[in-house]
């Protein structure tokens, strides 16, 4: 069903619309260069300036007695500090929390710019944005890891647990290396892109169906269920967004807690 | 159809180039998405945080203050309230104190009026006493001056002679004073 519906908004018969087009930008400035400015690239920098005009209107001078606006902000620094930072990293966590909170708020409105009008793309979806992420943070716990314990006991620790009986060493070291060291910044990167780049392509589908049956009338049902299955899968990928930019949040608090806090 | 299927139905589509374009990071969104997160991260920590640190403190402050003058308030409305109470204790003892001399007044007051009625009434009876024998004293004179006229006249009648007046009234006064004596 894909590829009619497809071939309708883009004008040929019945052809996928090349998904290139759904994540690939051209550039507009600086092509060429590793500064090329596209389209993500401005939506990342509008999610940032979003994100500074929320904080700034909620919590840069903030009054003592807050109004509305600066309770919902209040909040969610104090869901960061209270049921992350302090809850995952311990009493210490709280010196993490404007990293928590800064992590929070980009993926969290880069993540809602899939579901906002005239928008329509999450900047997430483009591996480079989780990636670069999920490197930050690969980097920051293998530094606090070794700046804590040590770089010998550090990496010792981290491969052999001095939980596990010494006769799995052999099996453990080898699992503990890959998932310590490996698979976190990957599964970090691949959860977040994944998700978002699902749900940025079920929608585009969802809305090609929506408006190919009903407006060029190629089968009004379908059309119509197209119509109606919108909004309610618009308010999913809004649950996604969210939940995805909490899941990138704790799993930092978790791995900054594993580093600092070994023996958790 | 899930998502997975349709991201490998349309990957297929478009070959095995620009599958891979998508799962490879751009370099160039690299650098806009660290420029983006470490301008937020840059307003975050020199703007927000210290905000978020200041209001904290001036809440707790704030609260603490409140907390403070509520104390004093308590202590001052306790205060007020125990002198209040001592001097409702005293305004009760005060008006016990002045009922109490009232009544010794009032009694007293009684006490005095009833002597005086008393002794007014004893007056008023020994002065009618006094009346009453002098009255009788009177009476008495008044009658004895009667009876020795009307004796001598009498005498004079039945022995027909005449006697002396001063004797006469001498005998009369002689009798009803023996009568006197006899009562």
């Amino acid at each position: 069903m894909t590829t009619p519906l497809a071939a309708v908004e883009y004008g040929g018969p019945w052809e996928v619309p090349p998904v290139s087009e759904l994540f690939t930008f051209e550039a507009f400035a600086f092509e060429g260069t590793i500064f090329a400015f596209n389209r993500v690239a401005l939506l990342v920098l509008f999610a940032s300036v979003v994100a500074m005009a929320i904080l700034w209107i909620g919590l840069v001078n903030p009054k003592l007695v807050p109004g509305k606006f600066q309770v919902a902000c209040e909040s969610l620094v104090e869901f960061i500090r209270e049921q992350i930072a302090i809850q995952v990293i311990g009493a210490d966590g709280v010196r993490w929390v404007p990293l928590l909170l800064t992590i929070f708020m980009f993926v969290w409105i880069n993540n809602l710019f899939e579901i906002i009008p005239l928008i329509n793309f999450p900047p997430t979806s483009r591996i480079a944005i989780p990636f670069f992420l999920a490197v930050m943070v690969w980097v920051l716990y293998i530094y606090l890891g070794i700046r804590t314990q040590g770089a010998g006991r550090y990496f010792k620790e981290s491969i052999f647990p001095p939980s596990a009986p010494k006769a799995l060493w052999p099996l453990i070291g080898p699992i503990e290396l890959i998932s310590n060291f490996i698979t976190r910044p990957i599964t970090l990167t691949v959860r977040l892109f994944a998700n978002m780049m699902a749900g940025h392509i079920l929608l585009t589908l969802l809305f090609i169906t929506a408006h190919a049956f009903m407006v060029w009338g190629r089968g009004l049902p379908v059309g119509i269920v197209g119509f109606v299955a919108s909004p309610v899968l618009i308010g999913f990928e809004f649950v996604v967004g969210l939940l995805q930019a909490y899941i990138f949040t704790i799993l930092t608090a978790v791995y900054i807690g594993s580093s600092l806090h070994p023996e958790h | 159809m899930d998502a997975v299927t349709t991201l490998v139905l349309l990957a297929t589509e478009e070959g095995e180039a620009s599958g891979l374009e998508l799962v490879l990071p751009d370099t160039a969104e690299l650098v806009w998405g660290l420029i983006g997160f470490a301008v937020l991260m840059a307003f975050v920590f020199w703007k927000v945080w210290p905000s978020i640190i200041q209001l904290l403190e001036e809440r707790q402050q704030a609260i603490q203050g409140k907390l403070t003058e509520a104390e004093e308030i308590r202590v001052e409305a306790e205060e007020l309230r125990r002198q209040y109470a001592e001097q409702l204790h005293d305004a009760r003892t005060r008006a016990n104190e002045i009922v109490e001399e009232a009544r010794s007044d009032a009694e007293r007051v009684r006490e005095q009026k009833v002597a005086d009625a008393e002794q007014e009434a004893q007056a008023i009876r020994e002065r009618a006493r006094e009346d009453a024998v002098a009255e009788r004293a009177r009476l008495v004179q008044q009658l004895r001056s009667q009876v020795a006229t009307m004796s001598v006249d009498l005498a004079g009648r039945i022995v027909h002679r005449e006697l002396d007046e001063e004797q006469h009234r001498s005998l009369v006064d002689d009798y009803i004073d023996r009568l006197s004596s006899m009562n």
